[in-house]
């Protein structure tokens, strides 16, 4: 296996072993970003041959500067004996939606694109500390509003690696192509619908959505402050409880950030699944589908092949000793949309009212006789589409006349959320789950250009992955297997608060359990 | 009401209306291109009226309930002066002499 | 009884004195800084950035609830207020909307008429200021320094029925906040903003009619000429057949007129929600017990204790309380003194307060502490001292901050009382002057003040003013 295909712990040990060195890690994830990255994404757009465009684009911004004097401090380290950090030296990409300082922090959009942020996001400044090396800021759905990476004012946006006609998944699209191609170990994304798991399904890697405030979001820029969850995304089990570890923990700079102990994840991941309670729930193996013209909503099972790849996990876990339990109602998962179209919307646009041109990013050039004629135009010309969807539908639901009917009856249909998972996961109830096992999305990978544009159907490729959100429980996205058109397919652990020590024990189990088996050994299409 | 009854939701006149208030200005075919996907989101919104609600049932602003426990402590009132603020200014469009400038907002004033 | 009466309402923003602004940790007061120095990217609405609050803020604030007779909510909760402003960096303000820090209260106001006004507030919450913005050539400049600085909006009941009262809420206000030390409460620093709203109806309705606001007074003068202004205006509007409207005003103090600000339009739509980067307030019983240890005996209490307990008229106790710092100054010296409280307040009220004036410090900071002044009026009424070397002994203590008896010790200051030295100071006086005697003879008997004048001169002004009065009387007649 070449460098940069190694898990990121695996790596690590090697770097501290000196058996290789920080810069030769960079060197070849360097190369290998060179071979099948590129054109990193731009304002101007992608006029490119088409071969051209047949590759990853999942950089906005590479940092080879800042990343090579951070391997080679991690060499100088371990020369002179002082320890470099739990992540010394492995390769890791940020999602553009965090600020690091001296580096355009463009969260997808014109409107940032000339912004330099003068501080570092808590979870990426960790990473920084802990020896990690950053390659560069990749790209996202502008803002992380949307599912396939497609929004992206910078383009030409990411593709899957898998299949580079279709999408990586969203909004961590970058995120997810680069670890699925070996272009970083590790990336720092965020999941607010299932903006982790789903691209980390599509493309085949594991992701995981932490407990809500067990990672500060101080650096994140907003997008729905009640839901947004900063988490790793890398190839294996391990690499994700190594990551956990490095940037889970409170903050001082975020109130939301949760005084809770941050295990040690890596330690605990082989004890096994013997006795444990892993639910399945017929809510998750049924789809929703809306049709927007009509109005009419349907529902029908998911697809066999995601289906089987989900109850094989099961069979695997139950092998092991695990306790399946069938049948485990989660009556209000098909609420989940809708509640998000309500919720995050009103976050996000009173989250976006700070882009006005005024103290940083685009001002329009344009000639104005006012104040209020800058605002209309900087925020016309500055945000894409999907940003002024979201401003409207936020500003329609929670106006004062329909805010009682909208946005406080989604706050009072989210409670009903949780308590669906409340349920599942109390000790003294009917299920007692330590877990419960879904598939991660409705479908895999779509090709690109099939949705964009159908914002409802685009928004329901979070229906399984968003209900997790509401409720601020933890979710990890492992891969599953391969449907019959060789595309990646994800499997989703959700559990109580803070019990990512257990989800990341079961993912390590059945990863065990199926080390061997042929398709793991199967390589993206975009490295053969 | 079964969806297709719904009429259109969004009207174009309140749909100029949220326009203005997010201070945002938009060409003919994005207005009516937006207009039409709100109204779509709307109508699978709309699904969550069915859904019986007890009035005893709470908002919940955060999934995750913040005990005592886990809420981090209070900030003590320390001053903590930020190291570099010029960095910060530096990022403004225009500025003169220390401060941002902006376009002057026009005064409603009448006699 | 008067055609109209005036219902007056007051909206007063008050600025904390915190270390720091309240959701970061940037000093709140900025006054002489440069502008856009007092930064960070959270007070600045940088992307990514999240506001913590700032204990002291919570602790100021219920204090104040208490000492307004306010109820504290164990649990309230911050909101967006969201709006477009160029000073307003995140577009919106984190404030306090349906669930505030306190609710209810009063202030009592003992007015010169005397009666007493009770002023009701609906609640008191919370919330962080906005920059500052000003025009220059057609353009907006912005100052960021003081975006985030704590602000606590209280908002009475429209209880008040004059522009005195007004001026009157204010000034107890003022004087409640820096008892408190929850606000330096300078107008002229924008510490205390206030926002008037004012109607009138007919005496002995009982409804509301239309109300203007009048919008930024800050200075007492301006809050009671402005309101009486308005009154008028609108007392003449109604005598004139005309209606009300729902104005939005702004007073000019230098020409001391009110200028129409804006019609009021469909109100801004804030589109109020719970704020999600902030956990709840919670106050609980130990907290606030914890807190409420530090209230101290408030104003109008002290004030009415002064009058019980030390037999002070009202106007004394009004100035001795007037400051909190002057008030526990008094008792201090009563303590130490023992003696007629009057005597001591007249000695305070003149000679001290003159050099806690000019000296611009607060009483508990003079060199001349309550137990020197004590001694000092121990000493003049023991006849140690006569009164005037008694009173210019203050400004030495204050200068020298030496012990008053050590003074008197080195400096020999005691008060000549020994009736041979002072007749043979006064035959002095009366030999040397001949022209002056017989002059007094002749019957200007008015110039004894003269004589005792000299007498006192000769004398270092130690002698005892009543003795040297009766010997040259005895001399001279």
């Amino acid at each position: 296996m070449e460098i940069t295909d190694l898990p990121a712990h695996q790596l690590t040990k090697l770097i501290r072993s000196r058996e290789i060195s920080a810069e030769e890690v960079l060197d070849a994830s360097l190369a290998r970003i060179a071979a099948i990255d590129g054109r990193a994404g731009m304002l101007t757009g992608g006029n490119l041959e088409p071969e051209e465009i047949q590759k990853i684009h999942a950089f906005i911004t590479p940092t080879p500067q800042r990343a090579r004097a951070q391997a080679q401090e991690v060499d100088r380290k371990l020369a002179s004996g002082e320890d470099p950090g739990p992540l010394a030296g492995i390769p890791f990409t940020v999602k553009d939606i965090f600020c690091v300082h001296g580096t355009p922090s463009t969260a997808g959009s014109r409107i940032l694109a000339n912004f330099v942020a003068p501080y570092t996001a808590t979870p990426a400044a960790r990473m920084e500390a802990a020896g990690g090396v950053m390659l560069g800021k990749v790209n996202l759905d502008e803002f992380t509003y949307g599912s396939s990476n497609e929004s992206s004012a910078f383009q030409p946006s990411p593709r899957n690696p898998w299949d580079t006609g279709r999408v990586p998944g969203g909004s961590s699209g970058g995120s997810a192509a680069a670890v699925a191609a070996g272009e970083s170990a590790l990336s720092l994304g965020t999941d607010t619908a299932g903006s982790i798991r789903q691209p980390a399904a599509f493309c085949g890697v594991v992701g995981l959505k932490p407990t809500y405030g067990r990672v500060s979001r101080y650096g994140l820029i907003a997008f729905g402050s009640s839901l947004d969850c900063p988490g790793p995304l890398a190839r294996t089990v391990t690499d994700a409880a190594l990551a956990l570890k490095v940037i889970a923990g409170p903050d001082r700079h975020d109130a939301t950030a949760a005084n809770v102990l941050v295990s040690d994840y890596a330690t605990q991941l082989e004890e096994g699944v013997r006795g444990m309670r892993i639910g399945l729930s017929p809510d998750y193996f049924r789809v929703t589908y809306f049709d927007g013209e009509s109005g009419q909503l349907h529902q029908e099972p998911i697809s066999p092949e995601i289906e089987s790849a989900v109850l094989s996990v099961a069979g695997y876990l139950a092998e092991l000793g695990a306790d399946i339990v069938e049948g485990v109602p989660m009556p209000h998962t098909r609420y989940g949309i809708p509640v998000y179209f309500v919720i995050s919307r009103v976050e996000a646009s009173s989250n976006l009212h700070r882009y006005d041109g005024v103290k940083y990013g685009y001002r329009t050039p344009d000639p104005v006789q006012e104040l209020s004629e800058m605002y209309r135009k900087t925020r016309d010309q500055g945000f894409g589409l999907q940003p002024k969807l979201r401003i409207l539908m936020g500003m329609y639901v929670s106006a004062a006349q329909y805010s009682e009917q909208y946005y406080a009856r989604a706050l009072r249909v989210r409670t009903l959320i949780r308590q669906d998972f409340e349920q599942a996961f109390d000790p003294l109830g009917p299920h007692r789950l330590a877990a419960l096992l879904t598939p991660t999305t409705p479908t895999t990978a779509f090709p690109m250009g099939a949705v964009y544009g159908d914002s409802v159907l685009m928004q329901y490729a979070d229906q399984l992955t968003v209900p997790a959100n509401h409720a601020g429980v933890p979710g990890l996205s492992i891969p599953a297997g391969f449907d019959t058109q060789g595309l990646p397919i994800g499997a989703q652990l959700l559990g109580p608060d803070f019990s990512e020590a257990t989800l990341l024990r079961i993912g390590r189990t059945y990863e065990i359990a199926t080390e061997s088996h042929d398709w793991r050994k199967l390589r993206p299409a975009i490295l053969q | 009401m079964p969806p297709e009854k719904i009429p259109q939701e969004i009207t174009p006149e309140l749909f100029n209306h949220l326009v203005n208030l997010a201070a945002l200005d938009l060409s003919p075919e994005e207005s009516e291109y937006i207009r039409r996907e709100l109204n779509n989101q709307l109508k699978a919104i709309h699904d969550l009226e069915a859904i019986p609600l007890d009035p005893e049932t709470p908002i919940t602003s955060h999934g995750v309930p913040y005990s005592s426990e886990i809420t981090p402590a209070i900030r003590p009132d320390e001053w903590l002066p930020y190291s570099h603020p010029e960095e910060i200014i530096s990022q403004a469009p225009v500025i003169e002499d220390g401060y941002i400038v902006v376009p002057d907002i026009p005064h409603t004033e009448l006699e | 009884m008067p055609k109209y009466e005036a219902i007056i309402g007051l909206e007063t923003h008050i600025q904390l004195n915190t270390i720091t602004k309240i959701f970061c940790a940037c000093k709140a007061d900025s006054w002489e800084d440069p502008p856009n120095t007092n930064i960070c990217p959270v007070c600045t609405g940088l992307p990514g950035v999240l506001p913590v609050l700032n204990k002291a803020v919570v602790q100021k604030a219920v204090l104040l609830a208490a000492a307004m007779h306010a109820e504290v909510q164990p649990l309230s909760y911050f909101d967006r207020k969201n709006y477009f402003y160029p000073d307003l960096p995140k577009g919106y303000q984190i404030s306090q909307y349906d669930m505030p820090l306190a609710r209810r209260g009063y202030l009592d106001l003992p007015m010169s008429a005397g009666y007493i006004r009770r002023i009701n507030i609906q609640k008191l919450h919370i919330e962080e200021d906005a920059g500052k913005t000003k025009n220059m050539d057609g353009l907006r400049l912005i100052d960021f320094n003081r975006c985030g600085v704590p602000l606590i909006e209280m908002v009475t009941a429209p209880d008040l029925r004059s522009s005195d009262e007004a001026a009157q809420y204010i000034i107890r206000l003022r004087q409640l906040l820096r008892w408190l030390d929850v606000s330096e409460a300078n107008m002229e620093k924008g510490h205390l903003r206030i926002d008037a709203n004012v109607s009138i109806r007919h005496s002995g309705t009982d409804h509301f009619n239309p109300k203007t606001e009048i919008k930024n007074v800050n200075s007492i003068v301006a809050v009671r000429d402005a309101i009486q202004t308005e009154i008028e205006r609108q007392i003449r509007e109604v005598d004139a057949g005309n209606r009300i409207e729902a104005w939005t005003l702004e007073w000019d103090e230098d020409s001391a007129k009110l200028n129409l600000m804006r019609t009021k339009e469909t109100e801004a739509d804030y589109r109020y929600f719970r704020e999600p980067d902030l956990l709840p307030i919670q106050i609980d019983a130990a907290w606030q017990d914890a807190i409420l240890a530090e209230l101290p005996e408030l104003p109008l209490d002290r004030r009415a204790r002064f009058i019980d307990q030390y037999g002070l008229p009202e106007y004394d106790a009004d100035i001795l309380t007037g400051e909190r710092s002057l008030s526990d100054y008094f008792e201090s010296a009563a303590a130490a003194y023992g003696g007629d409280p009057k005597r001591l307040s007249n000695w305070l009220m003149n000679d001290v307060l003159r050099m806690i004036n000019e000296l611009d410090v607060p009483a508990g900071d003079l060199r001349l502490t309550p137990a020197h002044l004590a001694e000092i009026l121990i000493m003049v009424d023991a006849g140690t001292l006569n009164t005037s070397t008694g009173k210019s002994l203050l400004d030495t203590v204050q200068k020298t901050g030496r012990a008053p008896g050590e003074i008197v010790q080195v400096e020999g200051l005691s008060q000549v009382s020994d009736e041979d030295a002072i007749r043979s100071i006064c035959s002095q006086v009366v030999s040397e002057n001949p022209q002056q005697v017989e002059t007094y003879r002749s019957g200007k008997t008015g110039l004894i003040g003269w004589f005792i004048g000299q007498a006192m001169k000769k004398s270092g002004g130690k002698a005892d003013p009543q003795l040297v009065r009766k010997i040259l009387e005895e001399l001279l007649s």
